[in-house]
């Protein structure tokens, strides 16, 4: 990118024109800064300059051509020209103590009575020698004196954020680890001493999924839970300090906290009754005997669920877009995704369509595993197919429709996706307060990676948890759907 | 432990030692290596223009030196920010990331361990390579005074019209000289059934910052305080949302998704897009034209949306710095910048080419070149990125019919003014 035939017009005239003493350069101390070099120059008092040229090489030079411009410093008028503080320039240049003049696009302009300028020269490669020449060149650009470079050099070392500090995090992974297998351990002892000889390889084999569940979620969990104690925020990462229960007065204190929640509940709800009615319904209708069909049907209906969910909720707000399908089939032009009213519904109604076909295929293993015995000696006593249902079926499936409802509650409370690509929150209700279709945990990523602010996000996150916890806890006593499991 | 057999063993003793076995064995392939790795983020939507250009200019750079690495790794454009910090914070930053000015402030915000995420660029380039580049785009990759990143290209809204339509009508294209009520009227004689004269997607904020600007308004005043609460953002909006509520001549519920799906069908004369759809317009056959935005009849400014400048950023955490900032030049340069142009219609930041639009024969280069010079740059600080929200906010509400413009964006100023504090 050398200007060449400038250039070398230079180098030509250069070794001509000797109509002044080339400026006194003399290189600083190393100034402890990455890519800089110090220059101080002096100059003799001169009618004819009219710029100052830094040209530099990684070899000794007596042309131009052989050198690079690293930098011009004008010299004129500075009487209106601004001297901009060295933390705010691009360059650091002093003349006479203070920092120099400046024109409109940063570049330095020399006052041409100033005797004396210095600089501290930017780009320039760590841990190796620069040729560096400062050459006082005419109106026309050409040089007024042989040029004289300097040798130069930088060894300050660049400056780099640290390595987040792990020896924390190692360290509470290591006594986890360590612990675990010491309990391992002992537990395999007690087992051989007490003679349960068949049981005591089982440790050794349980140890792997042991460690990774500590490792991988008992850890990140507990760092969660810490973290929400803290203020940390992405603002000052690394130096978070401990506030208590302060990030919880705030998630209680927020604008739109109640409706936010309502929703989720609403959301969960919706979802995981419509997944479990539906579901039953269909694997219900799908396994009366005789049904011609079947396989297809099943596999059909199975496709929301082999297509990758975040394809079909992508499909699914291209058809509801006031240009989509959905508009088009119904002869519309509705925005229905900007109605809080209407965003509500419809991902819902879209989670569920996600959501059937899961809840379909485990009920139709479940209802396989109910005696047909048992239904053909009540429909022979005139049992109808509603109290059939009702009284044999439904409670030979209690036990696997508790844990399927249990784990669809805590997956649908967790569906982010959804939510996430279909309306992003929106549409907004409120200043400062969650989108309309914001769930909890839609609400805790914009917090966290939107605003920074980690400490709250974690409150909320576990928030979220003991909730879930409660949930889980208090569903699990009340359908004693386990007992006979346990 | 009794009765352990030395088989049982073997994979936990494998799982151990391979690691540190392999460990070991890179560690003392870097000592005897010269090569450096440099990991760049791009953000260009796959197997597009852009993305074609970006690719070519890196093998470029690769052939030129052979002794680096370069991992070139695409981010999906809406996610880039959040996951360079949060990649920071693990340590894990790329060497270098394309990013928007819009998004400086955000990040520049980020500190770790008291240091930010992004070098500043300041130390690396020499005043003679700094002064080629377009002094406003520079300024707009500067936070609290640092340089975090080279700009290379700029982009903003422009009025792009389908001839087609025009002819069809009779009616003349648009001219520099329009005004707010030339566009009014051509609009309404232009929408017919189907046909609209105008698509304008009147929720969405960053369609508003130009007729905000045009009524006389502002995002922030010179201190940076928020100033979505002046008469002229209130006209501004009632304006913009007046184009389909009160005028019609937009279709209802505009997004820019259907925007662009509708001019592609030929059912818009006029729409205000930027550089990034035109290939795609092209491609659909439409026959399309650009024109400055007009005057606002009312104030006699020109409309002048928000002007985005995007460029290239080299991380703080990089161990290859002076091989990331060369490869920033390169990519930033006259030569690449002219070919991203040229392929891409994204006006160049290069002065070489930014200075004289009619550097470039395509009249779309050309118009957007043109356009970029009438458009504004946001303040490179942390409340561009908090914008969104409240602003989000109000449009919805006001186009709901809920709120006054006036007394939603006084809200929205008050909710924004309140984010940027915290």
């Amino acid at each position: 990118m050398k200007p060449t035939l400038p250039i070398l017009a230079l180098a030509l005239l250069a070794t001509a024109a000797a109509a002044e003493e080339a400026p006194a350069v003399v290189v600083g101390d190393d100034v402890g800064e990455y890519r800089r070099i110090r220059i101080d120059v002096v100059l003799e008092p001169s009618d004819d300059r009219q710029a100052l040229q830094v040209w530099f090489a990684r070899a000794p030079f007596d042309s131009l051509v052989e050198a690079q411009l690293h930098s011009t410093i004008r010299i004129g008028d500075t009487t209106t020209l601004p001297r901009t503080p060295i933390p705010q320039a691009y360059d650091a240049c002093w003349s006479d103590g203070s920092p120099v003049h400046r024109d409109a696009s940063g570049s330095p302009v020399l006052d041409p009575d100033a005797l004396d300028i210095s600089c501290s020269l930017p780009g320039m490669l760590p841990g190796v020698d620069h040729w560096i020449a400062v050459i006082a060149v005419d109106a026309r650009g050409e040089p007024l004196h042989p040029i004289a470079p300097v040798v130069g050099r930088t060894d300050a070392l660049d400056q780099r954020t640290p390595p987040p500090d792990t020896r924390p995090v190692l360290f509470a992974l290591g006594a986890i680890v360590l612990s675990l297998l010491v309990l391992l351990g002992y537990l395999r002892w007690r087992d051989a001493t007490q003679g349960r000889r068949g049981a005591h390889l089982a440790h050794l084999y349980v140890a792997p999924a042991v460690i990774a569940l500590a490792v991988l979620t008992f850890y990140p969990v507990a760092y969660g839970i810490w973290l929400s104690f803290t203020d940390a925020h992405q603002s000052h990462l690394g130096e978070q300090s401990w506030v208590g229960l302060a990030n919880f007065g705030t998630i209680l204190a927020s604008p739109g906290v109640g409706r936010v929640s309502l929703f989720t509940l609403v959301w969960s709800l919706a979802n995981v009754s419509m997944h479990v009615c539906l579901g039953l319904l269909i694997a219900t209708a799908l396994n009366r005997p005789g049904l011609k069909g079947r396989t297809v049907y099943r596999t059909l209906l199975l496709l929301p669920w082999a297509i990758p969910g975040y394809i079909s909720v992508l499909a699914w707000r291209g058809m509801l877009e006031p240009d989509g399908l959905l508009n088009a089939v119904l002869g519309t032009d509705l925005d229905w995704l900007t109605q809080p009213g209407a965003a509500r519904t419809l991902v819902i109604l879209v989670n569920i369509w996600l959501g059937v076909p899961f809840m379909m295929m485990a009920m139709s293993g479940a209802l396989q595993s109910v005696p047909q015995e048992m239904m053909e000696a009540a429909e022979v006593d005139g049992v109808g197919r509603w109290r059939q249902f009702r009284h044999l079926t439904l409670p030979s499936l209690k036990s696997v429709v508790v844990p399927l409802s249990l784990l669809g509650f805590i997956w649908t409370i967790n569906m982010f996706h959804v939510i996430y690509l279909m309306t992003r929150g929106a549409p907004y209700v409120g200043f400062g307060e969650p989108g309309a279709t914001d769930i909890l945990i839609t609400y805790v990523y914009d917090i966290a990676f939107e605003y920074g602010n980690y400490g709250v996000a974690a409150a909320w996150s576990v928030t979220i948890f003991l909730i879930l916890l409660g949930f889980s806890w208090i569903y699990l006593k009340r359908t004693r759907a386990l007992e006979g499991i346990a | 432990m009794p009765g352990l057999r030395p088989q049982l063993l073997a994979p936990w003793a494998f799982a151990l030692v391979v690691p540190v076995a392999t460990a070991g064995a890179e560690a003392g392939a870097e000592e005897g290596e010269t090569r450096r790795n440099i990991e760049v983020w791009y953000s260009y939507t796959a197997d597009t223009r852009e993305e074609a250009v970006f690719v070519e200019a890196v093998q470029s750079f690769r052939d030129a030196h052979p002794h680096l690495v370069i991992d070139a790794e695409r981010i999906p454009y809406s996610e880039n920010v959040a996951q360079f910090i949060t990649a920071s914070q693990g340590g894990e930053a790329p060497d270098l990331v394309r990013i928007s000015h819009d998004d400086v402030g955000r990040i520049g915000f980020v500190r770790i361990e008291g240091l930010p995420l992004l070098e500043d660029l300041r130390h690396h380039l020499m005043p003679a390579e700094r002064l080629a580049y377009d002094p406003r785009g520079l300024t707009a990759m500067r936070y609290e005074n640092a340089l975090y990143g080279i700009p290379s290209t700029q982009s903003c809204l422009a009025l792009i019209y389908n001839r087609k339509l025009f002819d069809a009508a009779d009616e003349p294209y648009p001219r520099d000289d329009w005004t707010t009520d030339d566009l009014l009227a051509t609009a309404r004689r232009l929408t017919d059934g189907d046909v609209h004269g105008m698509a304008v997607p009147v929720k969405t904020s960053y369609w508003w910052f130009g007729f905000q600007t045009g009524f006389g308004g502002a995002l922030f005043d010179a201190d940076h305080n928020p100033t979505l609460d002046s008469p002229g953002s209130s006209a501004a909006l009632a304006f913009f949302q007046g184009l389909e509520k009160e005028h019609g001549v937009t279709a209802r519920g505009i997004t820019p998704e259907s925007m662009k799906t509708r001019f592609s069908q030929d059912r818009v004369a006029m729409i205000l897009d930027g550089p990034w759809n035109w290939g795609d317009y092209l491609d659909a056959g439409v026959d399309i034209g650009i024109a400055l935005l007009p005057v606002v009849a009312e104030t006699g400014l020109r409309m002048a949306p928000q002007l985005s400048y995007h460029g290239w950023a080299v991380s703080k955490q990089s161990d290859v710095k002076v091989e990331a900032v060369d490869l920033a030049l390169w990519l930033t340069s006259a030569e690449v910048q002219r070919r991203f142009t040229e392929a891409t219609y994204s006006p160049p930041t290069h002065l070489a080419l930014a200075s004289d639009p009619s550097t470039f024969d395509d009249v779309a280069a050309r118009g957007f070149l043109r356009q970029a010079g009438e458009c504004v740059p946001a303040p490179t600080i942390r409340g561009v990125a908090l914008i969104f929200e409240p602003l989000d906010t109000a449009l919805q509400l006001v186009y709901e019919g809920e709120m006054e413009p006036a007394d939603a964006l006084a809200a929205a100023n008050i909710e924004l003014a309140a984010k940027m504090r915290q």
